[in-house]
């Protein structure tokens, strides 16, 4: 029932972006097929530009463009870009590899990243290291992505060549956007990881595992790790929304083709279809992500699965 | 050492009260595990560094291949679109051919048509064909291939959402037929003297009958495109690429590009890189050849760099503002004659622009056969402007120091060209040059999507920027008509300008024309319906100076085929074809 419950609100909250995003790009003026048409270089009479924009439907009401379009997608049809014409489901689907390359590096640098301060924190205890490593999501965290990014670019592949700008898609180039991505994303993990890794070291059980003369890395494993993956896992739903949002950025600077791409095109262009297509896309993964975390938490912690054995 | 593999102590013994020792071990070892593991976070990223500096080992490209970097390829693939973008036309040009070549003179030499016949009185056209040129899916590029392309350039097909060619004569257009496999003819209602050059515009590129066919939706895969061209596409991904690879078969070049035979180059990478510093960065790293569009104002250090910067100009109206005069206070001439003289274009071009920008002479391109030099008509003068504001009766001051007259102050607002780089720090020194005059220009950034409605179909907005360009001057008379774009917002109030326009729309002999389409030039100056800047440059090329052998044609566009990267035996001889 719970879980019903959920995914009608998710599918909720994507109709309701599909719908917001229509109506706030009608509030502007302006589309892409009109400022083709207006090009100085085109010369186009009014009569020809109207006979074009009619063709897209540009000349009927919005509401009625809104329910067209509403219909379309119900049927499975996204249209076609405004400014290209080329089907959106195309050019969603072409930009998902490069997204989702970068997207799934950088949740793997972010989380170790995380998993090494965490250590280093339990380890290095209340001292000057043990402060600066404290202290360093929070510096992750307040570094804007986009410096972290041009910072890599001039020094790793300007002055040190290791990897190719104009090839965005080579693993070197997609190891340097996820980093500059990870970092912002793994100050996040970071924070909630410490803080209950601080809660856990507190209890008796690790106190106990330490006496007993365990290898300090078998305590971190064994006795501190998972009771502090719980918040740490729910962090990481949260993240998926920094992990796109960030991706828009990182993939501008280094010139990757992926969605965050698309979609800071269809904005500029206000390309209505393709735009709707990857607000979607994005409240569908976000909400999807979350949902799947729902679902794993009780398998890393019996209490939350103990209601139903408990006799 | 101390394995602890002894029986763990049975029971609560000694936990709670655990005294020093195992603390101190604890944090020592603690210690210098943390040390490693943070030693172990840079594993990973050093990992991507070796392994992407074995990828980029080679970044320098081979001799037969050329990388152009350009910012952005978002007009997509229908050819009704994108053939005249600044940007996708650089990638059409090599794809495709024309029927005829129109050089950055006008000069119209054969392409595809090998010969032309004209009736007398330039209604009726015929096109001979070069025989066996293919498209490169084998079929014939023959009559009927070209009938079926001047049908969608001259009327586009509007159910399909396809445009026509904006510049094509299309409301004169009789139709197109085969006569035989080699020769088509064409038919107008009037006299169409503009319908050669056109041929040669980046509008009117030839494609296989097949992709002119397609739907919208088809036509925007670029592997749909089949041209005749000299390279071919190898493979394209939206936003990132494209690749094109030499046509071994390919044989009929233009002549002028002096090189017969398959293309020099191999292959051509379109390589879309946003970040203007990214590009910059690209280029001095010696990963591209060819940088399109860099910001004027980056360019010295790419000449310092070494590079070449190659600004081809397009036949066309040079860079200025065109008045719509019956927009107060641009109704009284004396104002627009004062703003045209209050402008100083030696400062605009040493201030904005590089040295490879030249002032206008007219408000034509002075590449433009019929264009001659009337720079005399708006010299920079602020004196004699100050005297014709005054003489207009702007002698007031409002608190700020402007010109007055009845209460109101003398102002007015920029709004810079989305179309042309560098034209926001140009319109804040047009503002400044004013400013000196007592005219309040304020400036005001503005994007693709809202230029229109502002600048271009605002009727209360006096001063529009114009970046045009034409093949055929005869387009002058349409642009300044009550029935056609009515640039100067005139109707028929200037009959001087009237008769001189249907004199350029009806003259059949060029030489006649020209010299009417001289008297309107220097009655627009004269009248300062147009205030001329610079001479217009859309296209920006920052190219290794090894890059020679291209050829532009009139509207700034290069063709790569006789292109060579090694600088020598291309000099445009074609002595290694």
């Amino acid at each position: 029932m719970i879980a019903l419950k959920r995914v009608g609100q998710a599918v909720l909250v994507i109709a309701l972006a599909y719908v917001l995003v229509f109506l706030v790009l009608a509030a502007i003026p302006g589309d892409p097929v009109s400022a083709q048409l207006e090009n100085p270089q085109a010369g186009y009479s009014e009569a020809e530009k109207a006979q074009i924009r009619s063709f897209y439907g540009l000349d009927k009401p919005v509401l009625v463009q809104l329910l067209i379009s509403i219909g379309n997608a119900l049927r499975g049809d996204l249209g076609i870009s405004l400014s290209t014409s080329a089907p959106v489901s195309s050019t969603i689907g072409e930009a998902i590899p490069s997204t989702l390359a970068l997207a799934a590096t950088a949740l793997v640098f972010a989380l170790l990243i995380a998993l090494i301060l965490g250590f280093a924190s339990q380890s290095l205890g209340e001292g000057r290291l043990g402060g600066l490593v404290r202290s360093l999501p929070t510096v992750f965290l307040s570094t804007p992505n986009f410096l972290i990014g041009l910072v890599l670019i001039q020094v790793f592949a300007v002055q040190l060549g290791a990897f190719s700008i104009i090839d965005p898609e080579t693993a070197g180039s997609t190891a340097f956007a996820a980093l500059t991505l990870a970092i912002p994303v793994s100050a996040q993990i970071a924070q909630v990881f410490i803080t209950a890794l601080d809660t856990t070291t507190a209890l008796d059980h690790t106190e106990v595992a330490l006496s007993r003369g365990l290898a300090p890395v078998r305590v971190f494993a064994r006795h501190l790790l998972r009771p502090s993956l719980l918040p740490t896992v729910t962090v990481c739903g949260l993240v998926v929304g920094e992990l796109l949002g960030g991706s828009l950025i990182t993939e501008t600077i280094f010139g990757r083709a992926g969605i965050g791409t698309v979609v800071q095109k269809a904005v500029t262009s206000q390309d209505v279809p393709v735009l709707q297509a990857a607000v979607v896309l994005s409240a569908a993964v976000f909400v999807g992500v979350n949902l799947v975390i729902d679902l794993v938490l009780p398998l890393l912690d019996p209490r939350l699965r103990a209601p139903r054995e408990a006799s | 050492m101390t394995r602890p593999v002894g029986p763990a102590p049975v029971g609560p013994a000694p936990v709670g009260p655990a005294p020093v020792g195992p603390d101190v071990t604890r944090r020592r070892l603690l210690r210098g595990i943390g040390a490693g593991a943070l030693g172990l976070a840079a594993l990973p990223l050093a990992g991507c560094a070796l392994e992407a500096a074995h990828a980029a080992g080679g970044s320098e490209t081979p001799e037969d291949e050329l990388t152009f970097l350009i910012s952005n390829l978002d007009g997509g693939w229908v050819p009704s679109k994108s053939a005249i973008s600044s940007y996708e036309a650089n990638v059409w040009q090599q794809l495709t051919d024309k029927l005829v070549h129109t050089d950055e003179k006008g000069t119209i030499t054969p392409w595809i048509a090998e010969s032309w016949d004209v009736a007398s009185d330039s209604t009726e056209f015929t096109l001979h064909l070069k025989d066996g040129v293919t498209f490169s899916d084998g079929t014939a590029l023959d009559a009927d291939a070209v009938v079926a392309n001047l049908d969608v350039w001259a009327k586009g097909r509007p159910d399909a959402g396809i445009a026509k060619v904006g510049l094509f004569p299309g409301s004169t257009y009789d139709g197109a037929e085969a006569l035989d496999e080699r020769t088509v003819r064409v038919r107008f209602t009037a006299p169409s003297l503009s319908f050669l050059p056109t041929l040669g515009y980046h509008g009117c590129l030839l494609l296989s009958p097949d992709s002119v066919a397609r739907s919208l939706g088809e036509q925007s895969d670029l592997a749909h495109q089949i041209g005749s061209g000299p390279f071919v596409l190898d493979s394209w991904a939206a936003s990132d690429h494209v690749t094109l690879v030499r046509r071994e078969d390919y044989d009929w070049a233009p002549p002028v590009l002096g090189r017969s035979g398959a293309a020099a180059l191999r292959r051509i990478t379109f390589k879309v890189l946003p970040d203007d510093t990214l590009r910059a960065s690209a280029a001095r790293a010696h990963q591209s050849d060819v940088s399109y569009n860099v910001n004027p104002q980056v360019l010295d250090s790419f000449t310092e760099a070494g590079f070449t910067i190659e600004v081809p100009r397009y036949l066309g109206f040079t860079h200025g503002f065109r008045v719509r005069t019956n927009v107060a206070p641009f109704d009284d001439v004396r104002v627009r004659r004062a703003i045209t003289r209050g402008i100083d274009r030696d400062e605009i071009l040493r201030t904005v622009f590089t040295k490879d920008w030249e002032s206008a002479t007219s408000w034509l391109q002075s590449s433009v056969p019929e264009a001659e030099d009337h720079s005399d008509l708006f010299p920079f003068d602020p004196d004699s402007a100050a005297r014709l504001l005054d003489d207009a009766g702007w002698t007031g001051r409002s608190e700020d120091g402007y010109r007055t007259k009845d209460g109101t102050e003398l102002a007015f607002t920029l709004y810079p060209t989305p179309y042309l780089t560098g034209s926001v720090p140009e319109a804040e020194l047009i503002s400044q040059q004013l400013g000196r005059l007592g005219i309040r220009v304020a400036t005001q950034k503005i994007d693709v999507a809202a230029y229109s409605g502002k600048v271009e179909d605002n009727p209360d907005q006096g001063l529009a920027e114009v970046t045009r360009s034409f093949v055929d001057a005869g387009t002058v008379a349409g642009v300044i008509t009550a029935d056609g774009e009515d640039w100067f917002a005139l109707g028929d109030s200037d009959e001087r300008l009237a008769d001189l326009a249907g004199r350029v729309a009806g003259t059949a002999d060029r030489t006649e024309r020209a010299g009417v389409i001289d008297e309107l030039s220097q009655h627009v100056l004269e009248q300062a319906y147009f205030i001329p800047l610079e001479q217009n440059v859309q296209r920006i090329y920052v190219q290794t100076p090894e890059l020679s052998g291209i050829t532009v044609n009139a509207v700034a566009i290069p063709s790569y085929h006789a292109a060579t990267k090694t600088g020598s035996g291309a000099d445009g001889t074609g002595a290694d074809a």
